[in-house]
């Protein structure tokens, strides 16, 4: 077996403005990995853009939200025969230079998913006091539901292993990324591991989580997370 | 034939309506037959039920309840959360298969562009300043 691949998802709707520093400083910091942007049904050229940095772009006729970029980016890596894929933001939030700490549990067999966290050491990130709140909820019903301290849930940072995505390509809680997903795939048996990173405040471009959905989210992840325990595990 | 109130002779009226109407939709292939079948099973109830004050007499006092107007609003309600309850696993379902055709498109898409050459085979980035 020859050195494992690694491929670098990138899904991005709507990121032409914070994009071209993602791609440069991907390249600058982390030269050797593979990289795939995921257009998740942009009006903006965000495409356009990555193709004029050399990078492959995927491009959804229409808007399919954050999973349903990154189980296009499972689909994609699969086919192309990767080993192991990175899920990394588009609007400047996570830093390449932590590409090798996340990966390491992965590729070391330690671990099938590592999620990049910004709380599991003192890495500077200090969150409003309603998202500390809405972060200690989360990470404890993950906990409950899991049996695992995971403390980052809504960490959009993370490593997924060949196992991991061989069964996410086709069946993904694509509407739900954060903690009903990371109870999802415990609850299938997959290990997850927590590796400190530090994280970035957005350059440009709007959040995934607008202000109007500040308030649905809670809710809507909390159910969703309770509903996940309730599938039939398939 | 007895009836308890005018509204009762409306309402069987348009439910009579109701089930043509859906004939009519079904006729102009505008309703599949599938989602036909529910609606026209609940309107020819609502006409049985508005045309046999007898029949509508005996069902309210069988379900326990006091006037036969409710027993006309509970059918109506318990049909109308059936439908709203079935409609929401379709949309699911087609939300799931739009998910899967949207994938799909995207990455054929992609491989017809690699294969005419548009767009770079692998996913290894240029160095700065190479040309396309």
């Amino acid at each position: 077996m020859g050195a494992p691949r690694v491929l670098v998802i990138v899904p991005a709707h709507d990121e032409a403005e914070s994009l071209p520093a993602t791609l440069d400083e991907l390249r600058r910091k982390a030269p050797g990995f593979d990289v795939l942007v995921v257009d998740d049904g942009s009006r903006d050229g965000t495409a356009a853009i990555a193709r004029a940095h050399h990078v492959p772009v995927v491009s959804h006729a229409v808007n399919l939200g954050v999973g349903g970029a990154l189980q296009t980016g499972f689909r994609w890596a699969m086919a192309r025969g990767y080993d192991v894929a990175v899920q990394l933001d588009a609007d400047g939030q996570h830093d390449p230079a932590h590409l090798d700490a996340l990966l390491a549990p992965v590729l070391r067999g330690e671990c099938d998913v590592a999620i990049g966290s910004r709380y599991a050491a003192h890495t500077g990130y200090r969150a409003p006091l309603a998202r500390r709140i809405g972060i200690a909820l989360f990470a404890a019903v993950v906990r409950l539901a899991v049996g695992q301290r995971i403390t980052d849930t809504t960490s959009g940072y993370r490593a997924y292993d060949r196992k991991v995505m061989a069964i996410c390509q086709y069946d993904f809680p694509k509407d739900f990324p954060d903690s009903p997903l990371l109870i999802d795939l415990a609850r299938r048996g997959f290990r997850l591991a927590e590796v400190p990173v530090e994280m970035r405040r957005r350059e440009a471009g709007r959040s995934f989580y607008t202000l109007g959905r500040s308030l649905y989210y809670p809710y809507k992840n909390l159910l969703a997370s309770l509903m996940v325990l309730l599938k039939r595990p398939g | 034939m007895e009836f308890l109130s005018r509204t009762q002779v409306i309402a069987a009226l348009a439910a009579v309506g109701l089930a043509l109407y859906v004939l009519e939709l079904v006729r102009r292939r505008r309703l599949s037959e599938e989602y036909s079948l529910l609606w026209v099973v609940s309107s020819v109830a609502a006409a049985v039920l508005g045309f046999s004050t007898p029949l509508l007499r005996a069902i309210t006092r069988a379900l326990g309840i006091l006037y036969e107007g409710s027993t006309v609003f509970f059918f109506g309600l318990a049909f109308a959360t059936a439908m709203l309850l079935y409609l929401s696993v379709k949309l699911s379902r087609l939300g799931q298969e739009n998910h899967t055709l949207t994938r799909e498109l995207a990455l054929v898409r992609f491989e017809l562009e690699e294969l005419r050459g548009d767009r770079p085979a692998m996913a290894l980035p240029a160095a700065p300043g190479e040309p396309a």
